[in-house]
């Protein structure tokens, strides 16, 4: 099927299938797991890993050197001593929250389209949560001691500062990945096993069987499995709104201009769902056009995630609006110089080019014909993507360049090397999705499995969705 | 089992004796304010505005459920609707105020703004046309959304076009937005600036998030005292309450997180500007009001909400939820009145008698609008009470998954 689908006559309501039909259960583990075991890999798949190997490689190179000689090769000095690092390591844990809202928030609600998409987007938290962790250890200067983070027994008399957010947020993103990782495992349990069956080569059948656990399909087996899962997703929950807001206490804590404002828990969480899902969507068109999965991630599945993504970026929207009119009101000379400097001052671009695709690009989702235009779509995730990794950069770097003492100004420019690391983290990121891609089933097979045996029979109705039993 | 024509009756008698309550406790008020009129403005400035948010809250969910669909909102959706069309009674209730503010507002006292270069700064916003301007717009608004909320409800149930459907969807996106900037705005122009010199960003997010939870745990006290006759007790099962008490406990969640986010920050900054508001609020005897909120606004209800046992019984879920009213008003008392007494708590006659007399007014209004209208949707293309009644009979023996 072409990409751009053509224009479903129906309004996608709850009526619109989340599985187009014809599938039998069959059909459903043939497709996915050929992907995997049968087909050739594709000639893209090739020449997409060899270039994001390249720029993986990239990363590595440039981490290389920053261990041979240190943060001086970055831009950052005072006063701007978070540079690049910070502004991607929120990018990246922002985009990671999607996954877990996506498999343990809506597995909880009891949203079924939620199906065919969560897998690859718990591989995408997985993968953009280990982006993100590298960064702030990178910018340590002394990357080899980043265990003197943790609190254990030593001779140096030390301990964490415990009233820090910094080390707050070692915890809330070591649990953070712990869990996904958990979450993500114990979901693809069930379908290693599958690919363990169907596997034709030895190699195959011991890789995929070793991780399957032993897995038989019994119906002991699911019932432990759904409870494990349930456990799993409550234990998730929290931690969709717990890491983002410890992310935010890193800069709210202080008391900086620009940085130390209320609003910034509630906001950061609904940046992070946006630039996650924004994310989800630039990954799940090409990959449903290429691997032609049109029929699992229906038009409805886009059309829920604009949703999303239209009423968290609007909570983002309401957070700069009560940042630039708290500014005013307040009184205070830095807080109202701090949004004139952002707005006027010498980083002015960026914050405009940030309102541009934050605020202003996806009202467009309010039309119903761009959320059914999967070019436009795309489109407008790639702008989102863009908007948030601008809205940390003038969070960061404009707060700090111009704060109390008009003497201590200055101004930060990256270098070479904070924008190889930069683009080399996306290398690092795409190297692990195509690998995931290529090795495991993107898309849940067991759970479209029961897709399939729920939609045959009737279509679901708003009154059967309720959200009994969590 | 009750019929409908008895339910009918019921409320009528109800009615009344809120409307006599509320007459007396007005009254009582007026002659205190006689006596002592700041705190009569003080007292009847705590009452308005927890009963203008419990309207607000109302027509939030309204517009919330119309988005998002489930089968958690078709019980209920009625009774919020009769709680917004109160807004003309409580833009008349808000004319009061207009004698108190340079009583209640430091900012409305001109000779207080001469000696303050701060307040002459804020002068641009905390004056009395343009914050009488804005009082104006956000009643307009609050009405016009009420209004069209239930006017296209009334279309519905007398003649079920499915285009209504769209129709609320359609201004639902929008109406949630013109809640969150007027409740933003309203939250700042008559509960903030009673210290004027302070100011939070995730004030309004607070409100809004407080006067939804008020909204639930109200819909749900309701919703049980219906419930002995139909059409309420077909509509509503062991099942939906278990999803209401699931979206209480979630409110609840989100006003623990959002008011711990607050003190956090404001405590770890501990600056000069933001600390006062605190220090009022969290030491002296407003600290064990402070801990008493902790307590019984999230502690209690959250482990209470936890059980489905107490979610599943619409006795326990609603003791829980009449709590949850009472503890709202405490949080407010809380918000308020240190405003104005900072070394500690001190309750007046007035700050009881004039929440009830509000009270009793506002609820004779609802139950007037209550009964005029069907309880639940008649032709909702989403609800079809009948065979929503027969699967829930159907589901009694075995429901759970």
């Amino acid at each position: 099927m072409d990409p751009v689908m053509p224009e479903p006559s129906a309004e996608l309501g709850v009526s619109a299938p989340l599985i187009e039909p014809g599938h039998s259960y069959a059909s459903v583990t043939d497709k996915i797991s050929a992907i995997v075991l049968t087909r050739r890999t594709p000639r893209w798949w090739m020449l997409g890993f060899a270039a994001a190997f390249c720029l993986m490689m990239l990363l590595f190179f440039a981490v290389a050197y920053l261990f041979a000689v240190g943060v001086g090769i970055w831009g950052i000095n005072i006063p701007v001593g978070w540079g690049f690092a910070i502004v991607n390591f929120v990018w990246w844990i922002g985009i990671g929250h999607a996954g877990t809202l996506i498999s343990a928030i809506l597995l909880l609600l009891r949203q079924q389209w939620r199906t065919s998409i969560n897998r690859f987007a718990e591989a995408m938290t997985l993968f953009a949560v280990s982006c993100a962790g590298l960064f702030p250890v990178l910018h340590m200067g002394r990357p080899w001691l980043a265990y003197w983070l943790f609190p254990y027994p030593n001779t140096m008399g030390m301990w964490p500062q415990f009233r820090s957010p910094l080390v707050w947020d070692v915890f809330a993103v070591s649990t953070y990945a712990t869990v996904s990782l958990l979450f993500w495992f114990v979901g693809l349990i069930p379908d290693l096993a599958t690919l363990r069956d169907r596997s034709r080569n030895r190699v195959g059948k011991i890789m995929y069987g070793i991780l399957a656990m032993g897995w038989r399909g019994s119906a002991v087996h699911w019932s432990r499995y759904e409870t494990a899962s349930l456990l799993l997703a409550g234990l998730a929950t929290p931690l969709v709104v717990s890491v983002h807001t410890v992310v935010s206490f890193d800069f709210a804590v202080a008391i900086i201009p620009g940085w130390h404002t209320t609003i910034f828990p509630p906001y950061f969480v609904a940046g992070a769902i946006y630039s996650g899902f924004a994310m989800v969507m630039t990954l799940a068109i090409p990959i449903r056009a290429i691997y032609k999965l049109e029929d699992f991630i229906t038009l409805r599945h886009l059309d829920n995630m604009a949703k999303i993504i239209l009423a968290t970026g609007l909570i983002v929207g309401y957070g700069y609006m009560m940042e630039t009119f708290g500014a005013f009101y307040s009184a205070d000379q830095y807080e109202k110089f701090m949004i004139l400097n952002r707005m006027t001052g010498p980083y002015a671009p960026f914050y405009w080019a940030l309102i541009a695709c934050n605020i202003v690009m996806p009202q467009l989702l309010w039309f119903p014909a761009v959320r059914r235009s999967v070019v436009g779509l795309f489109v407008i995730s790639l702008v989102v993507n863009v908007g948030m990794w601008l809205e940390r950069f003038v969070i960061v770097v404009t707060s700090l360049h111009r704060d109390f003492l008009p003497s201590s100004w200055g101004m930060y420019y990256p270098t070479r090397w904070d924008w190889a690391t930069y683009v080399g983290s996306i290398g690092l990121f795409l190297t692990l999705l195509l690998l995931f891609l290529r090795y495991l089933p993107m898309i849940s097979i067991f759970e479209m499995r029961q897709l399939v045996s729920q939609t045959s029979g009737k279509t679901e109705s708003r009154v059967s969705g309720n959200l009994d039993d969590v | 089992m009750t019929s409908p024509a008895l339910l009918y009756e019921r409320v009528e008698k109800f009615q009344q004796k809120f409307l006599i309550a509320g007459a007396i406790g007005l009254g009582l008020c007026a002659a205190g304010g006689f006596i002592n009129p700041t705190q009569f403005f003080r007292s009847y400035l705590l009452a308005f505005i927890f009963w203008t948010g419990l309207a607000l809250g109302c027509t939030a969910i309204v517009m919330l459920h119309h988005l998002t669909g489930g089968a958690w909102g078709f019980g209920i959706r009625r009774l919020l609707e009769a709680a917004s069309r109160t807004f003309p009674l409580l833009a008349v209730l808000f004319l009061p105020l207009l004698f108190g503010l340079p009583r209640l507002y430091a900012w409305a006292q001109p000779e207080t703004v001469a000696a303050d270069p701060i307040l002459q700064y804020k002068h641009f916003f905390l004056n009395k046309p343009f914050f009488l301007m804005r009082a104006a717009l956000y009643f307009a608004l609050w009405n016009l959304l009420a209004y069209l909320l239930s006017k296209w409800s009334a279309e519905q149930d007398a003649a079920g076009n499915a285009a209504v459907s769209r129709r609320f969807e359609a201004l639902s996106g929008p109406g949630l937005i013109i809640y969150g900037f007027s409740v933003t705005f309203a939250s700042i122009d008559w509960v903030m600036s009673l210290e004027p010199h302070w100011f939070s960003t995730l004030y309004g997010m607070m409100f809004m998030v407080s006067q939804v939870l008020l909204a639930m745990a109200f819909a749900i006290v309701i919703a049980m005292l219906l419930s002995d006759a139909p059409p309420i007790s077909e509509a509503i099962s062991p099942g939906q309450f278990h999803d209401l008490g699931n979206l209480l406990l979630a409110f609840t969640m989100l006003w623990a997180y959002l008011s711990f986010s607050q003190y956090l920050l404001v405590w770890a900054g501990n600056l000069q500007s933001e600390i006062p508001w605190y220090i009022s609020r969290a030491s002296g005897g407003w600290a064990a009001v402070a801990i008493f909120l902790i307590v019984f606004h999230f502690a209690v209800p959250f482990f209470l909400l936890l059980s489905r046992t107490v979610k599943r019984q619409m006795r326990s879920l609603a003791f829980v939820a009449g709590a949850l009213i009472v503890m709202s008003l405490v949080d407010l008392f809380w918000l308020v009145t240190p405003a104005f007494h900072p070394q500690g708590p001190r309750v007046h006659w007035m700050d009881i008698v004039a929440p009830l007399g509000v009270g009793g007014i506002w609820m004779a209004a609802f139950l007037s609008q209550l009964k005029n209208r069907p309880l639940v949707p008649l032709h909702d293309p989403d609800f079809d009470l009948a065979s929503f009644a027969a699967a829930r009979l159907e589901g009694a023996s075995g429901h759970g998954h």
